[in-house]
């Protein structure tokens, strides 16, 4: 079978990566302000996906703790680009602490702060929770996360409490979110093809088998549980700064966040980071084109009344097929490259794998 | 067989056909589905009621583009991102709940579009916002109003406040109340729960002992419910006084005959409306649903009738006019009362104060600002 050589392989992603960029640029200076927005929102949920792939997917340790540290890292970016006299106003409760009161950074280093945060964050959880495997690493990365969710409700000097922040300047654009989805994908992906990487993999396969050709379990899951965290700040200081409030509810940055990003890579396939990327941008866009089935319908000169919720039935139904018939999510542990389309389309009959 | 059925479904989405042009359009970004899918649904109502009532502003139909943001707060946004560029409408009636009115809000004033939250009484919702506004009064107002209430229709001199440490609405209001009634000479102590709780007679059992003169949980009406049955079952016998989060015909469902003396404040009672318009309301509403409007529908009504009035008034569906309307509103005549916006975008008008009593929402006394 033939084989595309690196150089090949360089170019390739190359031009791709540039087409992206124009296709992005056109994107957003044609497409209208709403689907510039849901574009940005792609990369953040693809940032989300792929860093939880490499724990849930490439690692194998399923961990439900991702909530916590995307909120970790929303919170201290926004608490750290906030106007000061927009945290004097919001903080009507309890004023915030010096010197988070008195501070005000640009977003790059914001995000990257709240990136370095949340991985501190995973490593306190990583390092106790470790230890554990299969579902009660599961149910302790859950208590977790629902632990920093509570601290975070609760200390109205730090975080506002219930109250939640506002008025964050809304900074997160296209070229921010895909940017640092770039990143990501790169840092990940050197990370899974690396020698480190081959090792997350073979003791997802067998613990006990990669425990005996002198894999160092522990240390390897840890760190890959604190960069999953690191990217998962990074998606929620980016997140925070799309939305420009957040709060600490279950449905805003809690337990649904998680199960949201369960989805998309359960979607694309597990341990595939091209299939986290598929997974995100299929969620986000189907949870917003469905919504043409709730508007009312003029139907062979009927009308037909919009239905609410009609569009998440959709949704269900085509998440319910998709487990059917691709058992392994449409990716599987593949990923996207260059070989895997040339095996796809041009591969003459009779080649050999 | 496959390809026949993918094509079909495609076909079948992609005819979807924009109705008629020459309409004025408004938004209305409601959770019509999701856990608070209730309130949507009720403020809606009192929507299409308006609607029905009063069809056209400046010669022309108003059409109503509802969008569902499904109870999540990025959905939220978006759908307020995507009536102003997708639908073009003129102004936005919501949201309902004030988290989803912050994220929301955030785009429309960016966008320049007027949004106007028929229930949102969050201070911060409009705070520094030149395009939102609101058809409620604000908790501040709200807490005043029960403090006012205690101390001198119900002469209670010690309260012991429950705050639902979980929802921004039960903290801000609790402050609200403390702060004026301790400025009255009151004496507060205070107890905290989360929404969800089933279980209050710690809590409860620690209350009573400062013996109180009244019982203020600004929360939501189940825990509202079983905390009043509760009470009673430890031999309290005063009064329970809550926020218009108590208003909800599964209040008296789930407390039975212990919430009766609870009262609460609230934006309307359908048996006392003050104005003709709210007499007009309530009758159109019983004879269309065959069941009296909750405040929220009350609500919902003056949003739509609000925004009708501001275009009316600004001669135009430029969103800036409309927007400059709004905020000259002066004594309109609504179902809630007589509706007065500030500068700031926030609503001054009376509030009421109900009582449940053998099992119906009645109405008490009327407090104005």
């Amino acid at each position: 079978m033939k084989r595309i050589s690196v150089r090949t392989n360089f170019i390739l992603t190359t031009i791709f990566v540039i087409g992206s960029g124009f296709f992005l640029l056109f994107a957003d200076n044609t497409f209208g302000d709403y689907w510039s927005r849901i574009i940005t929102l792609i990369a953040i949920y693809a940032i989300m996906a792929v860093s939880y792939t490499l724990v849930n997917g490439v690692t194998g340790i399923f961990s439900l703790g991702h909530a916590g540290f995307i909120a970790v890292g929303a919170y201290t970016a926004a608490l750290l680009t906030l106007p000061i006299q927009q945290k004097a106003m919001s903080f009507f409760i309890e004023p915030l602490i010096w010197p988070l009161n008195s501070i005000q950074i640009g977003f790059l280093p914001a995000t990257i702060i709240g990136g370095i945060v949340a991985a501190f964050f995973a490593f306190i959880v990583g390092y106790p929770s470790l230890r554990l495997t299969g579902d009660y690493f599961a149910i302790a990365t859950l208590a977790f996360g629902e632990i920093i969710r509570i601290v975070i409700q609760n200390s109205y000097s730090i975080t506002n409490g219930a109250l939640g922040l506002k008025g964050i300047p809304p900074y997160t654009t296209v070229w921010w979110s895909w940017g640092w989805l770039l990143v990501t994908i790169i840092v990940i992906g050197s990370l899974k093809f690396s020698s480190y990487g081959r090792a997350l993999r073979a003791l997802s396969e067998d613990t006990v088998a990669a425990r005996a050709m002198g894999i160092n379990v522990f240390k390897h899951q840890l760190t890959a549980f604190v960069v999953s965290g690191f990217f998962a700040g990074i998606g929620g200081a980016l997140y925070a700064h799309w939305l420009t409030t957040i709060d600490p509810r279950p449905t805003s940055l809690g337990i649904m966040l998680t199960f949201y990003v369960l989805i998309m890579i359960v979607l694309g396939g597990l341990g595939s980071i091209s299939g986290a990327v598929l997974g995100a941008i299929f969620f986000a866009i189907a949870a917003q084109w469905l919504r043409i089935v709730e508007s009312p319908m003029n139907f062979f000169g009927i009308t037909i009344p919009g239905i609410p919720g009609m569009s998440m039935l959709i949704f269900a139904t085509v998440f319910i097929l998709i487990m059917l018939f691709w058992r392994r999510g449409v990716m599987g542990k593949k990923e996207l490259s260059w070989q895997y389309l040339y095996n796809l389309f041009l591969k003459k009959v009779g080649d050999q794998d | 067989m496959r390809k026949v059925l993918i094509v079909l479904s495609i076909a079948v989405l992609l005819m979807t056909v924009a109705i008629a042009a020459g309409t004025i359009k408004i938004g209305v970004a409601f959770p019509m589905t999701g856990n608070i899918a209730a309130f949507g649904e009720m403020t809606l109502q009192g929507v299409k009621i308006a609607q029905t009532l009063y069809p056209d502003v400046l010669g022309k139909k108003i059409e109503l583009v509802v969008a569902d943001n499904r109870s999540d707060k990025t959905e939220a946004a978006n759908v307020v991102s995507r009536l102003i560029d997708y639908n073009h409408v003129a102004a936005i009636i919501g949201e309902i709940a004030s988290s989803h009115s912050l994220a929301g809000g955030a785009i429309a004033e960016q966008k320049h579009i007027p949004m106007l939250s028929p229930a949102s009484t969050n201070p911060l919702v409009t705070q520094g916002k030149h395009y939102i506004f609101r058809a409620c009064f604000i908790d501040p107002f709200q807490g005043h109003v029960a403090a006012v209430f205690a101390y001198k229709n119900l002469k209670a001199r010690t309260a012991v406040v429950f705050t639902d440490v979980v929802q921004d609405y039960s903290v801000g209001l609790s402050n609200f109340f403390i702060k004026d009634f301790v400025a009255k000479g009151g004496k507060v102590f205070r107890e905290f729960y989360q929404s969800g709780d089933q279980d209050f007679s710690a809590q409860l059992t620690d209350a009573l002992a400062k013996s109180p003169d009244v019982l203020y949980v600004p929360g939501y009406y189940p825990e509202i419910a079983l905390m009043a049955r509760q009470a009673r079952q430890l031999g309290y016998t005063g009064p329970i006084l809550a926020g218009d989060g108590a208003e909800a015909p599964q209040l008296i469902k789930i407390g039975g005959s212990a919430v009766n003396g609870v009262y609460y404040t609230s934006h309307f009672n359908a048996s006392h409306p003050f104005t003709s318009v709210g007499k007009q309301f309530v009758a159109k509403y019983e004879s269309i649903y065959k069941a009296s409007p909750s405040a929220l529908a009350a609500l919902g009504f003056d949003s739509y009738l609000l925004l009708r009035d501001a275009i009316k008034r600004a001669n135009s569906v430029d969103p800036a006019k409309i927007a400059e309307a709004l905020r000259n509103t002066k004594n309109f005549e609504g179902a809630t009362g007589y509706i007065t916006i500030d500068k700031y975008g926030n609503t001054i008008k009376s509030a009421v104060v109900n009582e449940v009593k053998n099992g119906k929402f009645t109405y008490v006394t009327t407090i104005n600002p």
